[in-house]
């Protein structure tokens, strides 16, 4: 399985940048990019009236979940997916071995002008996100601050 | 893998509740969204794919922020998978990316063959994964141990805890709420000292 990159802030920055430019030239809402596993990784646009920690969970699964019904069917080339709504649409792109591209959009909005953008902003975080696999992984943060005296109580129970 | 994110100063790391079907994973993740102490807004909903009669079908989900420490949000996800035996390729997809695992073992006698098994499935699993059960700090617990018909905790230690490195264990009695939090403090406390021992963390 293939794992995250270290990314620092500069290429948080840069993914930003693109999800930013996504989102003026497809008009739509909200865009994110999120890990395989679920985790929400950047995201642009409106974050107040979705719940995106959940949506990248289940986005995640649900883009998963179809790859694998495609390999099933001998499917090889599978990217992407589309939820059509009637207030909201949402496309799944998939960027590389470890992260997706999720777009939020208007459903008036074509979806074929959501996905024309979302597949040249996608190759861009890529290349974003090998600059950073190439990059010295040693660098970066020093865990050590995340040392814990006691950490036997991180979740207490309502008295 | 665990994310931290430099630019906002957050650790993300996923937590999955492995075990047998009807075992107790859905009802732990219950009791800790209805339980757990926080801070307004640091809890998110339960998300539940469940069937009709409230077995899951894909997996439930509670992302819940721990605490802050030294600057760092702590961002804890916790996963259940389905526990029956035709859904092991939603199981698989639920791995992906695991920190650490929670097995929620039956305690009933009649349970302990379906125990064992989806230990031995959780382990292969996370072989096709690319992920060795050694490597993941996972921690075990012995759920339902208010039935009458519970094994004894020796027996269920030498079914499931009989690894070259032994793991901690915990009884519980989940829908009571009893042993839910020790089991979720150690496999936190597990994964907090791994990432911190981890000499190339991983960063977002």
């Amino acid at each position: 399985m293939a794992t995250l990159p270290q990314l620092i802030e500069e290429d948080i920055q840069q993914l930003d940048a693109v999800l930013q430019e996504l989102l003026e030239q497809s008009d739509a809402t909200t865009a994110l990019i999120i890990d395989q596993g679920g985790f929400l990784i950047a995201h642009h646009g409106d974050a107040r009236q979705f719940d995106l920690t959940t949506i990248a969970a289940l986005a995640s699964g649900a883009y998963l979940a179809n790859q694998t019904i495609a390999n099933l069917v001998h499917e090889t080339n599978f990217t992407s997916v589309y939820q059509q709504g009637e207030k909201f649409s949402l496309f799944v792109n998939c960027v590389d071995d470890s992260c997706l591209l999720t777009v939020i959009f208007k459903a008036h909005l074509s979806v074929g002008a959501v996905k024309y953008f979302a597949g040249p902003a996608a190759q861009r975080i890529a290349r974003q996100l090998k600059t950073a696999q190439e990059r010295d992984p040693a660098s970066g943060l020093d865990l050590s601050v995340l040392n814990l005296a006691d950490p036997t109580e991180v979740f207490k129970r309502k008295p | 893998m665990a994310i931290i994110n430099q630019a906002t100063k957050e650790l993300q790391v996923k937590i999955v509740y492995y075990g047998p079907a009807m075992g107790g994973k859905t009802t732990n993740l219950v009791q800790v969204h209805d339980h757990v102490q926080t801070a307004s807004g640091n809890k998110g909903k339960l998300v539940s794919l469940a069937t009709s009669s409230d077995r899951t079908l894909f997996f439930d989900f509670l992302p819940i922020e721990a605490m802050s420490i030294k600057g760092f949000k702590t961002k804890f996800q916790l996963y259940t998978v389905p526990g029956q035996v035709i859904y092991n390729t939603t199981r698989q997809l639920v791995l992906r990316g695991v920190d650490g695992i929670v097995f929620v073992a039956d305690s009933q006698f009649e349970k302990m063959a379906e125990n064992v098994e989806s230990f031995s499935n959780l382990d292969e699993n996370l072989k096709t994964l690319k992920l060795n059960l050694g490597d993941i700090p996972y921690v075990l617990q012995y759920n339902k141990r208010d039935l009458p018909n519970a094994a004894p905790m020796d027996y269920m230690e030498f079914l499931l805890n009989n690894r070259e490195v032994q793991v901690p264990s915990f009884a519980s009695s989940a829908h009571l709420c009893e042993g839910v939090f020790e089991t979720l403090n150690m496999i936190t406390r597990l994964l907090l000292n791994k990432f911190i021992s981890q000499s190339t963390p991983q960063y977002a």
